[in-house]
């Protein structure tokens, strides 16, 4: 647990020092409202349309394989750090593990899934 | 009470909220937001338990991936911005609500009963160890549902990509 | 720990000769231009003969033994292992036309078959509940995609939602029971919760409460599987948008795998508790077939109606479950007769299901009004057609009334004779709605200018294999029970390890 302390200070630090910047901003800066100012960009093009569109598929087929192979990578951490205290058939089994994933890819590539056109 | 406990009901209540926020928000993009503040909590609660690891796994896989996806998901649909949201409850809540709580109470009970019986675990590894001692298992113990999972990998990518790809 | 990779690899061979046959044919795909290329099943059907082979000879010389210590490759195994992967074969017979007519992803089809052949022949061997639960969630994943095959037609788009919230859903429950498992005994081998319960319960009460609410989690998630009333809803929409031969597959085959996960469960990890599964069976045994059987009634379309059948054919073969007793002598015993069943209801119910992919490859439809006047139109159709119901009615001289004796001979001599009165019962019932179909087969006038149904090679073998094994069984039984005597036999027998 004592190895998680920094990491729950840095959260700290992180929820904190934000909203010091944004509180204190609002308290010590002047507030002198004009129609310019008010504008969602003060400098920049005002935008045309919805600002949220309907997502094309392609990205949900990009999102889902990504999730798949991300799985694979959290799979093959453990054995990667462990691979030392392994001999080679712990080699051999992750390569069974990796190349049936490999045929995958292969498959994802070749039914034109990466191609964005 | 000790810094361990106040954090475990911290990130319950996180969880529990976050929950309830999701089940009853209207837009499906808010409640898949909520739905990350559950996985959060789930994350602390598996450091709490002395499987950083996990936790870890959970943030990448839950939070970085899947909440993710939903959010595309949902994204696809035509009314993004939940410009026509549904009706929060369907006329079969009473009915959820009843099974929700039965399970919940069941689920009390037996560990009220089952009190100190409940099987302990030996002492959690050493924290710095956990992801090897994870490798070493899925190595030698777990071999084969390590292996099967590549396979539920791969069908979930056919099935996606012949399910879900344009022509 | 070290690991003995000859051993290893045979005793998993089946397995192994299947995920590589599901890759090889992946890859083929890929690189074949031609959806209908003869090499794509010709690969298909090499993967399954050989795993079938390698089974086969599993059983033949007796292998007993654990491997990996999660997998256990004993008789009961190797039964299941032949009954999925014979499902499948006859499967990829009926399937090769259908897909091709429908989808032009059909390299995928056989890859996922494949795939899915394999989920059922870990599923059946699972020693321990992690295994379990990752093979149970892989068959359910295939058979997801395979069920919402038919992309473009909304029915299976429907089919395959339902049953996968229905799936997710009765998973969670079946982890819920899992992890209550474990939070008691502290290990996920089923050999090991058993042994952990041999400790008397004046010693820990609290635990033993828990067994109950466990095994009724359990029992959501496997009678998902087998499509027990009330885990059934799903069964009658996927069944009807799955593609035809999927809906063969589900019935037989994950069916199958559902019976072998319950079997070890209860017998293997739960049989300190039989008293209390007893009950909780024998309550789902009547609801499933007479629910089934009373729905099956009012079907007008075949795969519907097949649905319901094989819902109200999942409460019989509970039936030999819920009479197990453990020195009973053969076929006593109960799980016996479920093993008789199985192989029975293998070869009738796919036989009926092929005979409706014939009927809808060739007319285009599945309403049972249509098959009026089939007799003029393909006798040989219509007549295989009767011994299929016939052997589901449970008539002799068929598969089904071999096991149905074999389950009902088990439940009286366990003395569950209410069981087996309604088992009579509904029995009576489901030859009413069987012999509906034959008589629109024989007895209704075919459409004006009816053409007859042809069949292509593969489908009328297919056909044929089903038909036969249909009638062999029912005449000539003693090679089958003698299978099923040999398969009875299960792990726990074996030292802990």
């Amino acid at each position: 647990m004592r190895e998680y302390a920094v990491l729950g200070a840095f959260l700290l630090v992180g929820i904190v020092l934000p909203a010091a910047v944004v509180i204190g901003g609002w308290l010590l800066g002047p507030k002198r409202a004009n129609p310019v100012k008010n504008s969602t960009y003060e400098c920049g093009l005002e935008t045309v349309g919805e600002t949220w569109i309907q997502f094309k598929v392609q990205y949900y087929v990009y999102a889902l394989i990504f999730v798949i192979f991300d799985i694979e990578v959290v799979y093959l951490y453990p054995w990667a750090v462990a691979y030392n205290r392994l001999g080679l058939f712990a080699l051999v089994e992750a390569l069974i593990f990796a190349g049936i994933l490999v045929a995958g890819l292969f498959y994802a590539w070749r039914k034109g899934a990466l191609a964005w056109f | 009470m000790t810094l361990e406990q106040g954090i475990f009901i911290l990130a319950s209540l996180l969880m529990l909220g976050s929950a309830l926020a999701m089940v009853t928000a209207r837009s499906m993009f808010v409640a898949a937001l909520w739905m990350i503040g559950t996985f959060a909590g789930v994350a602390v609660l598996f450091i709490l338990l002395n499987a950083g690891f996990l936790g870890i796994v959970q943030i990448l896989i839950y939070i970085g991936a899947i909440a993710v996806l939903i959010l595309f998901a949902i994204m696809l649909t035509p009314d993004v911005m939940g410009l026509k949201p549904g009706p929060r409850y369907t006329g079969q809540w009473p009915l959820a609500a009843v099974m929700a709580s039965t399970l919940a109470a069941v689920i009390v009970l037996l560990l009220v009963r089952a009190g100190n019986d409940w099987h302990i675990a030996d002492a959690a590894p050493n924290v710095t160890d956990f992801a090897v001692q994870l490798g070493e298992a899925f190595m030698t113990t777990y071999l084969l549902p390590f292996e099967v999972a590549s396979g539920v990998l791969l069908v979930a990518l056919i099935g996606a990509l012949v399910i879900v790809r344009d022509e | 720990m070290q690991i003995n990779w000859a051993d290893t690899s045979f005793l998993l061979a089946p397995e192994i000769l299947l995920t590589v046959g599901a890759l090889i044919v992946l890859v083929l795909d890929l690189l074949i231009e031609d959806d209908t290329s003869p090499v794509l099943p010709g690969f298909t059907l090499l993967a399954l003969v050989s795993a079938f082979g390698a089974a086969a000879a599993h059983l033949v010389t007796g292998v007993d033994d654990v491997a990996l210590f999660m997998f256990a490759a004993d008789p009961l195994t190797h039964f299941f292992r032949l009954l999925g992967i014979g499902t499948a074969l006859l499967v990829l017979l009926v399937s090769v036309n259908y897909v091709q007519a429908r989808s032009k992803h059909t390299g995928e089809f056989y890859s996922l078959l494949l795939w899915v052949t394999l989920a059922v022949v870990l599923v059946a061997g699972a020693h321990d509940l992690i295994l379990l639960y990752l093979a149970f969630e892989f068959l359910s994943i295939t058979s997801y995609v395979l069920v919402g095959w038919l992309r473009d037609d909304a029915r299976s788009n429907e089919g395959a939602m339902k049953y996968l919230l229905f799936g997710a859903i009765s998973s969670a429950l079946m982890l819920y029971g899992m992890s209550l498992l474990y939070g008691a005994t502290g290990t996920t081998r089923l050999t090991e919760i058993a042994a952990f319960f041999t400790i008397p319960e004046t010693q820990i009460t609290g635990l033993y409460s828990i067994v109950v609410p466990a095994l009724v989690f359990l029992l959501a998630g496997i009678g998902f599987k087998i499509s027990l009333v009330p885990f059934h809803q799903w069964a009658p929409d996927a069944y009807e948008g799955a593609p035809t031969p999927v809906a063969a597959f589900l019935s037989v085959g994950s069916k199958s795998a559902g019976f072998a996960v319950l079997a070890r469960v209860l017998l293997e990890a739960m049989p300190a508790f039989q008293e209390h599964w007893t009950s909780l069976l024998v309550v789902l045994s009547i609801l499933t077939m007479t629910l089934g059987n009373l729905v099956a009634l009012r079907q007008t379309n075949m795969k519907r109606l097949l649905a319901y059948s094989s819902i109200a054919q999942a409460g019989y073969i509970l039936m030999g479950l819920a009479a197990y007793s453990a020195g009973a002598t053969f076929p006593a015993d109960g799980l016996s007769g479920v093993l008789i069943y199985l192989v029975a209801y293998l070869f009738t119910n796919v036989g009926v299901f092929i005979g409706a992919v014939i009927f809808e490859q060739a007319t285009g439809s599945v309403a049972i009004s249509d098959y009026a006047g089939l007799i003029r139109r393909s006798p040989w159709l219509a007549f295989t057609f009767v011994v299929f119901f016939l052997s589901l009615a449970g008539l002799p001289p068929t598969a089904g009334f071999v096991g149905k004796l074999a389950v009902f001979y088990a439940t009286v001599a366990k003395g569950l004779y209410f069981l087996a009165i309604i088992g009579v019962l509904n029995s009576v019932v489901s030859v009413y709605y069987y012999f509906n179909v034959i008589r629109q087969m024989f007895f209704m006038p075919a459409p004006e200018g009816a053409e007859r149904v042809r069949m292509p090679a593969s489908m009328g073998l297919a056909l044929a294999i089903s038909f036969v094994g249909t009638l062999l069984i029912g005449f000539y039984p003693e090679p089958f029970l003698n299978l099923a005597n040999m398969s009875r036999d299960f792990i726990s027998a074996l030292p802990l390890l």
